[in-house]
């Protein structure tokens, strides 16, 4: 029988557990104060990265420059703020400052909500504009329909990135093979290899690697309009033109040739970087983000060229930095974005394999990050940024992976790969 | 001879529980005002308010989002049951279902299957001759993949697996079989296939460990009478082994139906429902369409039918169990 007294205990017992459970769901959104003295910075570079390294540096030179006001940096991982960032920034628990994916499916959705703060005029006051080219500046503007390109600024982005192949010296010099200049040079090697029993293209069919291949292939047929009528909807992209056409064609017989592997559907894209910094495969397109990590871990020789006789090629501006409508200390975060773009950090990261947007060449001592800015300068007076296949709609990304996976192992032809990309693009475009 | 020792088995639990109930019952009837029941309530209450906050609040804010056309922010757009309406044709959905049915398959049916085989062999053969330490270890080993991150599992599966020099094709060629070679996650005729092999692999230990829990309830006597009658193994199994412990084969069998219904982890690790959408499963399908695509509104309708085709399928697994339950009550009276 229960006791007066403990009844009293159990009703407190319940009530004080009851509390509990409610203050551990309630979170802690009341402890973030607009008070000046703190930097709320998250980023999902990888600390031995160029941008990591530049973005260490940076923190350090602000808490020089800013006494008496503590960074909270958080890393996040790409992945958790793709996902999480609307409904992060829709709360109080928005940082100060963000990097964030760019594109109208991504920092445009979001600007678009209003959940953006607006950067026109810290870009013009501090100079930002200035420093940026055209291809580069794309990214970070965005209409009020959340379409790149023109409008208001949304995002700063401090470095550049863009595709590449990627070769290994080491193996072409086995097979007496020089470095291609042309694109019959480029599948003359492939041939060579795969007459070697050797797979000449690294790919990854479960992620990005493969359709950009597709797409390369396809911008090596197309012009500024093309890339513009699919990216920023200045005219309707037919997915059966020549270009694509070609790009879907081309692809297929790739496989069939056996310069990619039938066997590479569902491989990732770390398997494919793996494989050619372990000198398995000889050729691997992809971007500056590879960079830095061939140089740190690949023990063969490796050199890069631009895509042979393609006057565009897959490239942006990199990933921005946004400031959140809701951030509590925006002149801080502003603060940090022009340590970001100054010479000293703009040359680390340059030193380091990244691609700045604002380095004193001069102070570029690498002789491979030279090369990996010359070409970046090469393809940036040529216009020749194309952005990535997947940017266009929200979810492209994995339609483009699924219906390449398809178009590997011939469950889908060319044409039905054609079809069903622009069945996938039209709905997202008429998407709200 | 086995219906004569059973009745005797069952007897004796009966006794053990419901009557024992009913006497504790009536005890504390007995005992006037006081209803220690309505004050245990009292501690239910932290668990009914969780419940009610993190299951019951999100699940009908899901429902109500599902009839909206939402991009996760801003104002959603009340659409009626046009959700509902384009996922009765959307293809990719009713693919991703029949997918499920076949994780049921590997996660559910078969690992039950395996499981009470296994069971039964390490109770009956290894704890008789090798002893008991020797059943513990290797029911630690068999129940290990449960204790494993999916994540950890599925990116190690991912390595063995792998087309070019995955510890299976290498080990297929190192003895002779290389023409078995296969592109194991890869292949779109075989990647659902090699999850479900997989998830055999991670779910097997559950099974298992809960049906020697329910094989050490069951009385020795059963079967040394049985053996005395000269009931072989395969007899013994069949005729006490799974009429013992079939509440806990219902029990599993939900479960696992119900974990296979929702499974994720391994299908986002191995294959991110690829290729081709050749593994996509419901719970998977719903991510992306809500967080790639921010059709929120449409994601929160896979979602929801996809709990309430759960939902019933639990509440149809109890209620097939209690009517069990009850009929072998009957039976004892």
């Amino acid at each position: 029988m229960l006791t007066a007294r403990r009844r009293v205990m159990a009703v407190a017992a319940a009530v004080v557990s009851t509390t509990l459970l409610l203050a551990s769901c309630g979170g802690d959104s009341g402890s973030e104060s607009s008070d000046g003295k703190t930097l709320k910075l998250w980023h999902y570079e990888a600390p031995n990265s160029a941008m990591g390294v530049a973005w260490t540096e940076a923190i350090k030179e602000f808490e020089k420059t800013h006494p008496g006001v503590e960074v909270k940096f958080e890393e996040k991982g790409f992945e958790q703020i793709q996902k999480t960032a609307p409904m992060v920034l829709n709360s109080n628990d928005a940082p100060d400052l963000m990097e964030y994916n760019k594109g109208n499916a991504t920092a445009g959705h979001l600007s678009r909500q209003g959940l953006l703060t607006d950067l026109s005029a810290e870009a013009a006051n501090r100079g930002w504009d200035k420093k940026l080219s055209a291809g580069v500046r794309t990214t970070s503007q965005y209409d009020a329909k959340g379409v790149m390109g023109s409008g208001k600024w949304y995002g700063i982005p401090n470095y550049a990135e863009y595709t590449m192949v990627f070769y290994n010296k080491d193996l072409f010099k086995k097979y007496g093979l020089a470095e291609p200049k042309t694109f019959d040079e480029l599948t003359a090697a492939m041939d060579r290899f795969v007459d070697e029993g050797i797979t000449p293209l690294a790919n990854a069919g479960a992620e990005y690697i493969a359709h950009q291949y597709l797409y390369q292939l396809a911008l090596s047929k197309a012009d500024r309009a093309w890339v513009d009528s699919y990216e920023l909807y200045k005219g309707e992209p037919d997915f059966h033109d020549a270009a694509w056409t070609y790009g879907a064609e081309t692809f297929a017989d790739w496989v069939k040739k056996g310069y990619i592997s039938e066997k590479s559907t569902g491989t990732k894209a770390e398997d494919a970087g793996v494989s050619f910094i372990q000198g398995k495969s000889p050729i691997l397109f992809s971007g500056s983000w590879w960079y830095g990590r061939f140089v740190a871990e690949s023990k063969v020789d490796w050199g890069t060229f631009l895509w042979p006789e393609s006057n565009m090629t897959l490239g942006s501006g990199g990933n921005l930095w946004v400031v959140p409508k809701g951030a509590k200390n925006k002149d801080l975060a502003y603060d940090f974005i022009d340590i970001t773009m100054s010479k000293k950090i703009q040359n680390l990261l340059g030193n380091n394999g990244g691609v700045p947007v604002a380095a004193d060449p001069a102070a570029i001592t690498d002789p491979r990050s030279k090369g990996l800015i010359a070409n970046f300068n090469t393809l940036a007076e040529r216009d020749g940024l194309a952005f990535y296949p997947d940017w266009p709609v929200a979810g492209f990304y994995d339609v483009l992976v699924s219906e390449t996976q398809k178009l590997m192992t011939g469950s889908a032809k060319p044409d039905a790969y054609l079809d069903a990309v622009e069945s996938a693009y039209e709905k997202g475009v008429q998407a709200p | 001879m086995t219906v004569t020792v059973e009745r005797g088995g069952r007897g004796s639990r009966s006794g053990r529980g419901s009557r024992g109930g009913d006497a504790v019952e009536a005890h504390h009837r007995a005992k006037g005002p006081h209803r220690p029941r309505d004050s245990y309530a009292l501690f239910l209450l932290p668990g009914a308010l969780a419940f009610f906050v993190i299951i019951v609040v999100p699940f009908l804010m899901n429902t109500g989002v599902s009839f909206t056309e939402w991009q996760g922010v801003g104002t959603p757009k009340w659409t009626g049951l046009a959700n509902y309406r384009e996922l009765m044709d959307d293809s990719e959905f009713w693919a991703s279902f029949r997918h499920s049915l076949f994780m049921v398959v590997a996660m559910a049916a078969v690992p039950t299957v395996v499981g009470l085989v296994l069971a039964a062999a390490l109770f009956d053969f290894v704890g008789k001759h090798f002893g008991s330490r020797t059943v513990a270890v290797l029911r630690a080993c068999f129940y290990l993949p449960q204790v494993l991150p999916i994540a950890v599992a599925g990116i190690v599966w991912s390595w063995i697996l792998a087309p070019e020099n995955g510890s299976l094709n290498e080990l297929l060629k190192a003895v002779g079989l290389g023409g078995l070679q296969q592109d194991w996650l890869g292949d779109p005729d075989l990647a659902l296939y090699t999850v479900m092999g997989v998830m055999v692999w991670v779910q097997i230990g559950f099974p298992l460990v809960v049906f020697m829990a329910g094989l050490q309830r069951v009385d020795p006597q059963l079967y040394e009478a049985a053996e005395l009658d000269g009931a072989g193994w395969w007899r013994r199994f069949w005729h006490i082994t799974l009429p013992q412990i079939r509440p806990e084969i219902h029990v599993v069998l939900l479960w696992c139906t119900i974990a296979a219904l929702k499974v994720f982890g391994a299908v986002y690790v191995l294959t991110k429902g690829g290729p081709g959408g050749a593994t996509n499963v419901p719970s998977y399908f719903s991510f992306t369409t809500f967080f790639e695509k921010t059709q929120v509104g449409y994601g929160a309708a896979i979602s929801t039918v996809l709990t309430v085709i759960i939902l019933v399928l639990a509440l149809v697994g109890l209620k097939l169990q209690t009517r069990a339950e009850d009929a072998e009550e009957g039976l004892r009276v």
